[in-house]
């Protein structure tokens, strides 16, 4: 008996590659360079996307996890010693893959040693208080701030995260200024904002989804282009003449100068999967806000925030 | 509270598919926590992938079986080896390494056992009745009342220094200067890291862990060889505890429980923290202070209890509020995400069923733990037959696999050698390497929360006096340091002198 099973799935493995759509160039194995640790933010991506893809381009991939240095370990790791062959590719997160370097001379890399492939997810940012706060709107958040300028506690995700650059840019936009308080993660700011331990937390809105649902925290707005279906009261900043559109973005990318073959095959692989109704619909059972943006869009969309977060950091810093 | 959606939880658990993998599990946990380096964390995440095929009632019984598993089997290396397998048992090398010194390691590990069980059930039992009420109470918590909780952990360093002080707070001194290096995390620079980006993210509080403990204990054993002061195996002395024993241990070891539960609810604390904690109050309760350190079986007891009762605590948020309490319930958490359950302040109400049976999982795996435990230690106990040499080279291999693991990362093997090494200048200069080890766990939270605290409160010291539960903390770390200084005895014979005259 297990001797069958093990013939039928010996069989089974065999007739795979011939049955399967398409073929990747590069080989039948990618391995995908995690900045994070497993379980994350950005496994969960890895976890929800790549057996799709893995279906689409006939590959395995194997998940190796480098955490440290808010993913520079890793992303350096893929510009400078991985080969450029397409078997090496990584999750990058924006705007962190940029600040990490813009903010710390250290950091070697830089995205012109990267070959964008596709942006997969956007997780816009918003605005949250707990659900005691004395503030309803987000007016009513600003005006305290305009009364007593840098006393209104906000928190962020960490110094040089996508809340800490947001909070700074809607200051910016609307010349208040808050008291940022840097957490560890976008999970630990929400929990000081539900329990008012601070007035509001910049965060994102597939994070604190679930908390706005259940009433523990209350959101005030969306940095996002538009008002979000899954949220359709929340107003946005737009909607208050503050132009500021901010979120966190999770894509792959590989090493420069990989094989165009290569690269093809996977820009193709997330434009089908873009298209799968059952990815679709296990995406948003996740409150994942699918976003994908393939090939030079992707880099056009990298090459933007790098000039727009750079030029606010030199501001930063000019002013400290 | 439905009972309905109690008693369909438990119907869930209680199926046979169910049990197998709830002992399969136990027993992978048991493994991987048993072996340096390898954390529950990292065993959560790989077995992930493997749960999305299961039921969800399975695959999370199964993913929490190894979490309680795991929390058990660190003390197993840490009594037999006097190498913590989990960050959370370096309080049990404490006593447990000179129990089995004296050839009592099954008695150790039975204490342990028994303690992780109790301890895990009790945290079980709390999370069945009382999660919605406990999670009013994570929230509670913001920066300024983890400030206090750090600074009365930071107290242990006094007791365990009591004795040699100076050596003490040396070692205490420099675990805090080393967990200053990395992010600052107010101003997003680096410090200390000497523009290595390895060191960017700060040093890894495991791989000191591995390398303080793990190596210089390898090199004392090659020291020993040859000499035939060995402790003949000891199988004969029997793993189950003594009924009087136990219960002359149950009070510590519910007070360490409910240390565990609390220190598990509250984020940023988990059971490395609880451990040491418990451990200390095991020790100030107890009559015979002087033993501890010697092989005192009270103190195995208190940080196994606790970092089994953490399990529960620290799925309290993750439970009544959806956020996790620690990385290792961050996957748990990701794991309701994959069943399709978006993980929010419904799970109670909305998916009660998979919560409860996440709930009764946690219980029935601390019973399973007792059964696969007791079968799986009896095996481990025999490295006590094998020579010391082979066992220094089993350790050493163990700790440079287990520092690579962690982030996949060469340079925390080299990292770990050189706090070996270091290590083992600390053992011939008779420093003892806990109260670094406070440091190191303590200092980047006590940083973080003081520098939060200072934004929240306007750069004003009132901030921790506004906080009642920030206050009464700082009360109690106050009478601790005292205590731990000769200020009481002072105030004892002044008071003798009032009345004699």
């Amino acid at each position: 008996m297990k001797i069958k099973l093990l013939t039928a799935t010996i069989m089974t493995a065999m007739a795979l590659p011939i049955t399967a759509n398409a073929e990747y160039s590069a080989g039948d194995e990618i391995r995908v360079l995690q900045g994070f640790k497993a379980g994350g933010g950005s496994d969960a991506l890895a976890q929800l996307a790549q057996p799709y893809l893995s279906d689409i381009l006939d590959v395995e991939f194997v998940n190796e996890y480098i955490p440290g240095a808010t993913g520079g370990i890793a992303w350096t790791r893929l510009a400078k010693q991985s080969p450029n062959d397409g078997t090496v590719i990584s999750i990058t997160n924006t705007p962190m893959l940029m600040t990490n370097y813009l903010i710390n001379e250290e950091m070697q890399y830089n995205v012109d040693e990267l070959t964008p492939i596709a942006n997969v997810i956007t997780d816009p940012g918003i605005i949250v208080v707990g659900e005691d706060s004395p503030y309803d709107t987000v007016e009513d958040l600003f005006e305290a701030a305009e009364e007593s300028p840098g006393t209104v506690t906000v928190g962020n995700s960490g110094v040089g995260g996508d809340d800490y650059f947001s909070t700074i840019m809607v200051e910016r936009a609307s010349g208040l200024k808050f008291e940022k308080v840097p957490f560890e993660g976008d999970g630990p700011s929400a929990t000081a904002a539900m329990g008012g331990k601070i007035d509001a937390s910049f965060n994102n809105v597939g994070i604190v989804y679930s908390q706005i649902q259940s009433g523990d925290l209350k959101p005030l707005a969306v940095l996002a282009e538009e008002r979000l279906d899954m949220i359709p009261d929340v107003p946005t900043l737009k909607e208050m003449d503050i132009d500021v559109v901010a979120g966190s973005s999770r894509g792959y990318s590989a090493p420069a100068d990989i094989p165009d073959e290569a690269r093809q095959n996977l820009i193709e692989a997330f434009e089908e999967l873009a298209e799968n109704e059952e990815f679709l619909q296990q995406a948003e059972d996740s409150a994942f806000n699918i976003d994908v943006v393939t090939g030079e869009d992707y880099e056009q969309m990298i090459t933007d925030m790098e000039s727009e977060y750079q030029d606010i950091w030199e501001k930063v810093e000019d002013d400290a | 509270m439905d009972l309905a959606l109690i008693l369909g939880g438990l119907t869930n658990v209680l199926s046979l598919t169910n049990i197998s993998l709830v002992l399969l599990g136990t027993l992978l946990g048991l493994f991987v926590g048993a072996m340096p380096g390898l954390s529950a964390t990292m065993a959560l995440a790989l077995l992930l992938p493997l749960t999305f095929t299961l039921e969800p009632a399975t695959g999370l019984s199964m993913l929490a079986a190894l979490y309680v598993g795991a929390s058990y089997a660190g003390s197993i290396a840490a009594i037999l080896l006097r190498t913590p397998g989990t960050p959370a048992a370096a309080a049990t090398v404490m006593d447990g390494y000179p129990l089995s010194e004296q050839g009592q390691a099954g008695k150790a590990l039975g204490i342990s056992l028994f303690s992780s069980f109790f301890g895990g059930l009790m945290s079980g039992v709390a999370l069945l009745t009382a999660a919605p009420l406990l999670g009013v109470m994570v929230l509670e918590f913001g920066p300024v009342e983890l400030f206090a909780i750090a600074v009365l952990g930071m107290t242990i360093i006094g007791s365990l220094s009591q004795g040699s002080v100076v050596p003490g707070l040396l070692s205490g001194g420099l675990g805090l200067l080393v967990s200053t290096v990395g992010m600052d995390t107010t101003t997003g620079t680096p410090r200390m890291a000497f523009g290595n980006i390895n060191l960017f993210s700060g040093i890894d509080f495991t791989v000191a862990l591995i390398g303080l403990f793990s190596v210089p204990q390898a090199l004392l054993l090659i020291e020993k060889t040859g000499s035939p002061s060995k402790v003949a195996s000891a199988i004969k002395d029997r793993l189950v505890p003594k009924m009087s024993e136990l219960k002359r241990l149950m009070p510590n070891i519910l007070r360490s429980g409910c240390i565990g539960i609390a220190t598990g609810l509250i984020p940023g604390t988990g059971g490395d923290t609880a451990s040491w904690f418990a451990y200390n109050e095991a020790k100030r309760f107890a009559k015979d202070k002087s033993s501890f350190g010697k092989g005192n079986i009270a103190g195995v007891a208190a940080p196994e209890a606790a970092n089994n009762a953490v399990v529960g605590g620290a799925l309290v948020p993750t439970i009544a509020l959806g956020i996790p309490g620690s990385s290792s319930t961050a996957i748990l958490l990701g794991a309701l995400m994959v069943q399709g359950i978006l993980p929010g302040p419904n799970l109670l109400t909305d998916h009660g069923e998979i919560t409860f049976t996440l709930i009764w999982a946690v219980i029935m795996a601390n019973i399973a733990l007792l059964v696969v435990g007791l079968m799986f230690t009896k095996l481990c106990v025999s490295v006590t037959r094998i020579p010391d040499g082979f066992v220094a080279c089993a350790i050493i291999t163990l700790c440079i696999i287990g520092s690579f693991a962690i982030n996949n990362n060469f340079f925390d093997v080299g990292l770990m050698l050189a706090f070996g090494a270091f290590g083992y200048w600390m053992v011939k200069a008779d420093i003892s390497p806990a109260p670094m080890v406070i440091g190191l766990i303590l200092g980047p939270v006590m940083e973080k929360s003081y520098k939060q605290s200072m934004l929240i409160g306007q750069e004003s010291f009132w901030v921790f006096l506004e906080s009642p539960i920030a206050t009464v903390l700082l009360l109690i770390a106050l009478l601790s340091f005292l205590q731990a200084t000769p200020f009481f005895r002072w105030i004892k014979s002044l008071f003798k002198m009032i009345r004699s005259q």
